[in-house]
């Protein structure tokens, strides 16, 4: 079983605290929503679990080892980020075949997460001509690619459509239940109230909350009474 | 091979514009050559040929530009988070980046060298002119265009590295080929100026301009030296890269 846990992480971007002190656990075989308004650190810290960040102070371990010694970390770890790019003169299926070839991936499974994402027919194109939620199905197909034990993903829903969302909500949900870590990053309440088992409150790189989602209410509303007292 | 390595090839055989920027190369080769007689170049005159081949050493202006591309590109267009996370070290995504691009770099310059041969032979057979393949400084000329091509594209990685923005790396990189080079070699004069990085390359690339002593009175280094020098600049560019590679954050 592997935990994501964060110990005292810290990040200063010139004068601006992005991540202060942060500490917490996002246990195997459940959902993290890690919800906080915009510019809270989401990102950043998503980016110091992955090594693309270096930490001001603390760490994040992964099943006790930093993203950065994880021997296979493509099969270890899937990530979905915001900033993440396409090449737009590639087409989707040579975009995964990319990243296979970093594990020694086989085609074979570039074709079934591309089918798992609904973007089969559209393989053979160029990203270029790709809407933004074909992209985020591409940028998820690309975490789901090793068959990762862990998730982490910053805002997955942006661009989806309301089938897209539903069907992510029940790929999540499924792959939790195999025992999967998936930490999910969102500026929306509504999406982790649907989705999340734990939370984790976030507001100007501090942790606010973090506990069981039944703690703090279910449904909408009380979550976003909860929220607006915390940040 | 590595898998580093492999992920670089597979990136370069996916994707059209590096290939046609490098392709570049031999038209270059083409139409300079066939500048170089069509302007009233004498076929008979013996040191003609190496002029010609000179012009394989000019093509590493792309080969420069698609190293810068092969990093700078990935900065620009968010790609390089992907890399990342493959290969955390990033040390090895450099060194790969180094080697797919050396490699490339000289099947590019073999290219060029191979249609210099054949636009020359075409030409000079067309006036009636006669070249001798044997003559140790056609070998010698190409060769020198050849690592140039090679050294370029390496350095190309290094600028790429430490200009992250794509427009800017590929604007400093011209400008300096172009501009700064040049006056910055007036202003410190040519007994140093040599040793400036299109220069050296000059005298890599132009050993057929008679014998090294003729490329000393050029104002230019014998051709091993040309070479030491760019070897040098090669090295220090990569070791740049990886360092700064390895510190930095990418948000
Ligand atoms: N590279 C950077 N340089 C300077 N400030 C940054 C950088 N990246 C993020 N920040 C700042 O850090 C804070 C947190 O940003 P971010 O982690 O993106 O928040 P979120 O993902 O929760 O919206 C913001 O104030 C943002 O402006
Ligand atoms: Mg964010």
């Amino acid at each position: 079983m592997t935990d994501v846990v964060a110990r005292g992480l810290t990040k200063t971007f010139g004068r601006v605290t992005a991540v202060r002190d942060m500490s917490f656990t996002a246990p195997a075989g459940t959902i993290t929503g890690f919800l906080g308004p915009n510019g809270s650190g989401k990102t950043t810290t998503l980016r110091m679990a992955l090594g693309l960040v270096q930490p001001t102070g603390g760490d994040v371990l992964i099943g006790g080892v930093p993203y950065a010694r994880l021997a296979h970390p493509r099969r270890r770890v899937g990530a979905l980020l915001e900033a993440t790019g396409f090449h737009p003169g590639r087409r989707a299926r040579d975009h995964l075949r990319v990243l296979a070839a970093a594990e020694r991936i086989p085609d074979r499974r570039v074709d079934e997460v591309l089918g798992q994402v609904d973007l089969a027919e559209a393989a053979g194109r160029r990203v270029r001509g790709f809407s933004l939620g074909m992209r985020q199905r591409l940028g998820i197909a690309a975490a789901l690619l090793g068959d990762p034990e862990v998730l982490l993903l910053d805002e997955p829903v942006n661009g989806l459509d309301p089938a897209g969302i539903a069907w992510l909500r029940g790929l999540l949900r499924r792959l939790a239940a195999e025992g999967r870590t998936i930490l999910l990053a969102s500026h929306l309440l509504g999406e982790i109230a649907q989705t999340a088992d734990h939370v984790l409150i976030v507001s100007s790189g501090q942790l606010r909350f973090a506990g069981p989602l039944r703690e703090i209410g279910e449904t909408n509303e009380a979550l976003e009474s909860a929220f607006l007292d915390l940040t | 091979m590595p898998r580093a390595l492999t992920t670089e090839f597979r990136k370069l055989a996916t994707v059209r514009s590096p290939w046609l920027l490098l392709a570049l190369g031999p038209l270059t080769v083409v139409a300079g050559i066939s500048g170089l007689v069509a302007s009233g170049g004498n076929v008979h005159d013996p040191a003609l040929p190496g002029k010609a081949f000179a012009h394989v050493g000019l093509a590493a202006i792309f080969t420069l530009v698609f190293g810068i591309l092969a990093v700078a590109g990935e900065y620009s267009r968010g790609t390089i988070t992907d890399t990342f996370l493959s290969f955390p070290g990033r040390r090895s995504v450099i060194t790969a980046k180094l080697a797919a691009c050396g490699a490339v770099g000289a099947a590019a310059g073999l290219v060029s060298a191979g249609t210099a041969l054949v636009v020359t032979a075409a030409w000079w057979s067309a006036k009636g002119g006669t070249f001798h393949l044997s003559a140790a400084d056609t070998w010698r000329t190409l060769g020198g265009g050849v690592a140039a091509n090679v050294a370029f594209a390496a350095i190309g990685v290094g600028v790429g590295a430490l200009v992250r923005n794509l427009a800017a790396a590929v604007t400093a990189a011209l400008a300096w080929v172009a501009v700064v080079e040049g006056i910055l070699g007036q202003l410190i004069g040519s007994g140093l100026a040599r040793w400036l990085p299109f220069s050296a390359s000059e005298s890599l690339d132009r050993a057929s301009l008679t014998s090294s002593s003729g490329l000393l009175s050029r104002g230019l280094l014998a051709q091993w030296d040309g070479g030491l020098v760019m070897l040098g600049y090669t090295v220090a560019f990569a070791a740049a890269a990886v360092l700064i590679t390895l510190k930095r954050d990418v948000t």
